[in-house]
């Protein structure tokens, strides 16, 4: 093979890295999608049998959000294979515990049960907060759109803005705002 | 063609060496029939021994063509290639015609065709003309002077607005309105 042809090959084969900020976002619902980039689904080269899987790094994974009630409903379950060593613990302890683990779980199971399933996590790179190691940051080369929009927290909205914003209701002078 | 049978070789189309470019070499060097001289199943290869064998080896005179009779058992063609691999054929029951084709086939290949699964149909030397893909084609070159994480570029798509700037957009509408009504009464 020339080298020309050989440089085709790095070129066509080479490895993204993408980066995914998980605030505000549904956890199972971006697994979904990030899955699809760590298996290189989206390539027009993509094949069951060719190792053609991007990286992805997930930043921002404490922000995540749930849907409804979900941080006190969902339960991971763990058994120690002895007697009595079944455990469940509810999302919101988990979190507590690891905030990268949920979303970690979440692509795991979202991955299928097969033997590249573990290869594939690998490529997977999940981080609490924004600060991204030097040597990982210097590989990535494009973003992951969000799912949903990130919502604006009342407290970060200028007071001159919520002055000026259109008032639906009249409220009588003596009403109590809490 | 199928993956179902994995433990078949794969393999792309060739031809082997280059051969027929320039000069031909047959790739078959020895041919061997095997057949019984009173069993009805060996009928069809006692035929073509009668009436095209002597034909057969005329044509080919690279091709060393053996005749082995045995008792009581079953017809078989079995060739033997330059590259030292060899090619069994059962052919109990076969008829003259199916033994004329099948030696016309043990003839033309360099190898047991039916022993490796095709990957592709075809081959090519240049499968692109336009140069295969890569993830940096049809790529924005911005995204290359881009600093990530970016805030804009993981911004999701919104496809329509928000019930907060709906209220903001009646809230205007309805001050125009206000304003164009006070103009006219004035």
């Amino acid at each position: 093979m020339s080298l020309t042809r050989k440089t085709q090959q790095w070129g066509t084969f080479a490895r993204m890295w993408h980066i995914y900020d998980a605030t505000w976002q549904d956890p199972y619902k971006s697994a979904v999608l990030i899955s699809h980039y760590l298996r290189g689904i989206y390539k027009p080269i993509y094949h069951p049998t060719n190792d053609c899987g991007d990286h992805v790094v997930i930043i921002n994974s404490n922000e995540i959000a749930l849907r409804g009630d979900e941080w006190i409903r969902r339960v991971y379950f763990h058994h120690t294979t002895y007697p009595q060593g079944a455990s469940w613990t509810k999302a919101w302890e988990l979190h507590k515990k690891d905030p990268t683990m949920i979303i970690q779980k979440a692509v795991y199971s979202v991955l299928g049960n097969n033997l590249t399933r573990r290869t594939t996590m690998q490529r997977l790179h999940v981080y609490y907060d924004n600060n991204i190691p030097e040597k990982i940051k210097e590989n990535l080369s494009n973003q992951i759109k969000q799912l949903r929009p990130v919502p604006i927290r009342l407290d970060h909205i200028s007071q001159e803005q919520l002055e000026n914003f259109p008032q639906i209701i009249n409220l009588p002078a003596h009403y109590v705002l809490h | 063609m199928s993956y179902s049978q994995l433990s078949l070789k794969s393999g792309f189309p060739r031809a082997t060496l280059a051969n027929g470019i320039g000069r031909y070499i047959g790739q078959l060097q020895r041919v061997t029939l095997k057949f019984c001289k009173n069993h009805g199943a060996s009928r069809g290869i006692r035929d073509f021994i009668e009436y095209d064998l002597i034909n057969y080896a005329k044509e080919n005179p690279g091709v060393v063509v053996y005749v082995k009779p045995r008792r009581h058992r079953g017809p078989v063609i079995k060739a033997e290639y330059l590259n030292g691999q060899t090619h069994w054929i059962c052919c109990r029951k076969f008829s003259r015609e199916d033994i004329i084709k099948y030696m016309e086939l043990v003839r033309t290949q360099s190898f047991d065709g039916s022993t490796l699964r095709l990957r592709k149909f075809w081959h090519t030397e240049f499968p692109s003309i336009q140069g295969p893909w890569t993830p940096f084609t049809f790529r924005d070159p911005k995204l290359n002077i881009t600093e990530f994480p970016n805030a804009e570029l993981g911004k999701c798509i919104k496809t329509e607005p928000t019930a907060t700037e709906e209220i903001i957009e009646l809230f205007k509408k309805q001050q125009i309105e206000e304003k164009s009504i006070a103009q006219l009464e004035e």
